[in-house]
């Protein structure tokens, strides 16, 4: 597995314990890491938070033997894992054998994509892809399966293909696939990103399963909030270093409530109109969405919410002009930008400043307002950095810049909180807050119900009915509550059923009132919420 | 009779497109190569793939064809009949036969590849290879080779959708055709690489490609039958085109 003059027998009753004196990139002039103390016992759960670029991957990293990368990261410190003890130095650092890491070590990255193999057809072929490889018998990869499918929902899924998956049912998967591989070690770089509260009540009852078995966790994540119960050791990774988490500091900024806004006014003009709309892609067998009913005012922001899956991307690419209605009516009487949910796919050029102006006309007035946009955003200092270069905090606003230099009345925004940190929410928060001002609307989906309760004058929700029904086949009867719960709030909530396997929108009135008070009508203004 | 056709293990459908290929090219007669041709098309049919195979073969063989016959028939110099004739430039008998039996073989091949492509499930035959006693490298290397162009092309279609939002790349024609090409290429190679880059480490960390034993959870339906035709055509192959094209007995 590694060079054995480095690893050395050691007795020691964690499962992994990292003494990390320093850690320097090749091209970088200060450490990343330094002195940081980790100890992992068996089935303990540790949350080290941080904002971007904090360096919590560049932990995560470290940990999956996958960092540093021999003969040119810089690293001193002392990994001892299963008995094995590695030491790096600055003169030598140890080889690693990443595959057979990451049998002890299993490493699941922030765009839980790039996990999944893309050579495999199904998501049941994908869970196993590792188990695969170690030549395990295909009777105890199908039960293992079963058993995976049973546990996380995934029986709708199994038959999918991976290439094809929402951003949440990806993570999932992704995540189920790691825990397939049954590694002693686990860390998880922002788990619950982009989770629906179903697939994060599975991930979370996943967690306390994979504990119970000895399994040790490291989740690395924007904040401690979401684990403040259950965890064994909460850390804030700051200036490169660990310090406890102080749970009363936790997070005041990172939901800090955007100043009030635009009252929605009655008479408000519609900028977006779904009619008895029917979405769907070609060659599909049937339709994402139908029936859509939907209107979007001025001053008004909406957001959208619903299983991973059920069409929250497809209505945004539709309204953004992306996808031509199979049926119905659907009218945009603005100039819309749309937020896509992965920045990757969104920026291509070579700095910042190129990327923002890209496809602007050369004397348009908004290739004028390039250095004012970033400069909003808090992007001014990388103007001429590569955007592949920034932390993904950074990117997301570079992506979200490219969208706001156009000056959209209608704003629409795919899971806008994933990847950002506290400052990039803040920002967040000023852009929704500067186009509804200015007598636009925001359309927004995402899976953070803080943000959508404490953002939307209305949330709608996406439901596809044939979903809970199926996924409760063989669970257990914990995962079957929360299951049930799910599914005896889409009743509530839902007038009439929908087809099974076809997104509908669910409902036409405010949602939140478990969460905020009363329902609020669309007219009130967002101060009185 | 289509699902017994799709469901033919990978290997016997290569090892009947070889021995066809290989006996239609060596006899090199006008109707065998008709009768292959024509057999392909309503396996096809069959199969409900004999819309694809003929606009694919077509778009393939008329090129060919014709850049066949610029080459043999204008240029023939023997002494056949002349068909028609422009100027210095004729076409003759013999120039024709010869094109035409140069197509004949090359739509041979080209018909019976394009078919085992459309019949062949791409994930069955890396599982049928993994399966297989070949070194796990070869797996490795035919699905890298085979997911690549569908995931580049998922690639591009996402950047043209981000470009599309940025009103770029949206004209029409063959000079919007142009400008998208433009537009695309670089970012596409560029986010490929990052992808190629990012993707590998985990692959790595999951064991791929496997250095030892290895399964596949997906089964490949095989019989003994099917190992005994893929055996007599491996054979054939060699033994049928060696009878056609070896002068035995002295004769020439």
């Amino acid at each position: 597995m590694m060079n054995m003059e480095h690893r050395a027998p050691v007795e020691s009753t964690s499962a992994l314990d990292l003494s990390l004196a320093s850690f320097r990139y090749e091209d970088s002039e200060s450490d990343i890491l330094h002195g940081i103390e980790l100890e992992l016992p068996p089935g303990s759960l540790t949350v080290i938070a941080g904002a971007s670029g904090s360096g919590k991957s560049t932990l995560g990293g470290v940990l999956a033997g996958m960092l540093p990368r021999q003969g040119t990261d810089l690293c001193e410190g002392t990994l001892i894992q299963a008995g094995q003890r590695i030491d790096y130095s600055p003169e030598h650092s140890p080889r690693i054998d990443i595959a057979g890491w990451a049998r002890h070590v299993g490493l699941l990255p922030q765009d839980a994509g790039l996990y999944l193999s893309r050579i495999r057809q199904t998501v049941a072929e994908e869970l196993v892809f590792s188990l695969e490889n170690e030549g395990m018998p295909r009777e105890e990869m199908s039960a293992l399966i079963n058993e995976l499918s049973a546990r996380l929902f995934l029986g709708h899924l199994l038959e999918r293909d991976p290439s094809r998956l929402s951003g949440g049912q990806e993570r999932l998967v992704a995540m189920a696939a790691l825990s397939a591989a049954k590694p002693s070690i686990i860390v998880l770089d922002e788990p619950l990103a982009g989770l629906d509260s179903m697939a994060t009540s599975a991930v979370t009852a996943m967690i306390t399963r994979l504990r119970a078995g000895g399994t040790a966790l490291v989740v690395l994540a924007r904040t401690t909030e979401a684990w403040e119960a259950e965890a064994d050791a909460l850390w804030n990774l700051e200036d490169g270093t660990l310090r406890p988490a102080a749970e009363t500091a936790r997070i005041t900024s990172l939901h800090a409530r955007p100043k009030e806004s635009s009252v929605v006014a009655a008479s408000a003009k519609p900028l977006l109109a779904f009619a008895g709309v029917q979405l769907g892609y070609k060659g599909a067998s049937a339709p994402v969405l139908s029936n859509l009913d939907l209107e979007v005012h001025e001053g008004e922001c909406v957001g959208l919410v619903g299983a991973n899956g059920t069409g929250k991307t497809t209505l945004l690419k539709a309204a953004a002009g992306l996808l031509k209605p199979v049926a119905g009516k659907m009218r945009v009487a603005a100039g819309s930008g749309l937020l896509l949910q992965n920045p990757a796919d969104q920026l291509f050029e070579r700095t910042v400043a190129r990327e923002v102006a890209f496809g602007i006309p050369k004397k348009s007035i908004q290739r004028a307002s390039v250095p004012m946009v970033l400069e909003q955003l808090g992007l001014e200092s990388y103007a001429q950095t590569h955007p592949y270069e920034l932390q993904a905090s950074a990117r997301r606003l570079v992506a979200l810049a490219t969208v706001l230099v156009r000056e959209p009345r209608l704003l629409l925004l795919d899971e806008p909180t994933e990847a950002l940190d506290s400052a990039g929410l803040r920002i967040l928060h000023e852009v929704i807050d500067s186009v509804l001002e200015r007598g636009g609307a925001v359309l927004f989906s995402s899976h953070d119900e803080r943000f959508t309760a404490r953002t939307a004058h209305k949330v709608h929700e996406l439901r596809n009915s044939g979903r809970a029904h199926e996924d409760l086949d063989g669970a257990s009867p914990a995962d079957a509550a929360v299951a049930g719960a799910f599914r005896t709030m889409g009743k509530l909530k839902s007038p009439k059923q929908p087809e099974a396997g076809i997104g509908h929108l669910a409902s036409i009135v405010p949602i939140l009132t478990s969460e905020t008070g009363p329902a609020v009508p669309p007219t009130c203004p967002r101060s009185l919420q | 009779m289509k699902r017994r056709i799709t469901e033919l293990h990978p290997f016997t459908v290569l090892c009947l497109a070889l021995f066809t290929v290989a006996v239609a090219t060596a006899a090199n007669v006008w109707w065998l190569s008709c009768a292959v041709i024509v057999l392909c098309m309503a396996i096809g049919a069959v199969a409900g793939k004999a819309r694809k195979l003929a606009a694919l073969s077509g778009a393939i063989m008329l090129p060919t064809l014709l850049s066949l016959l610029m080459i043999h028939g204008l240029a023939s110099r023997d002494s056949s009949p002349v068909i028609a004739a422009w100027g210095p430039l004729n076409l003759n008998f013999g120039g024709v036969e010869i094109a035409t039996a140069l197509a004949l073989r090359t739509g041979v091949l080209v018909v019976v590849g394009l078919l085992c492509g459309l019949l062949i499930d791409k994930h069955q035959l890396v599982a049928a290879i993994d399966l297989s006693p070949a070194p796990p490298q070869a797996g490795y290397l035919l699905a890298s080779t085979l997911f690549l162009l569908p995931q580049m092309m998922e690639k591009q279609h996402a950047i043209g959708e981000a470009q599309a939002l940025r009103k770029a790349g949206t004209g029409r024609g063959l000079a919007g055709w142009l400008q998208r090409l433009r537009l695309r290429a670089v970012p596409l190679v560029l986010s490929s690489v990052q992808d190629a880059h990012d993707r590998s480490v985990h692959l790595a960390a999951r064991g791929f490609p496997a250095r030892g034993e290895h399964s596949r959870l997906r089964q490949v339906a095989d019989s003994r039958i099917q190992r005994g035709v893929r055996w007599v055509a491996l054979v054939c192959s060699v033994l049928v085109p060696a009878a056609i094209l070896v002068p035995f007995g002295g004769a020439a």
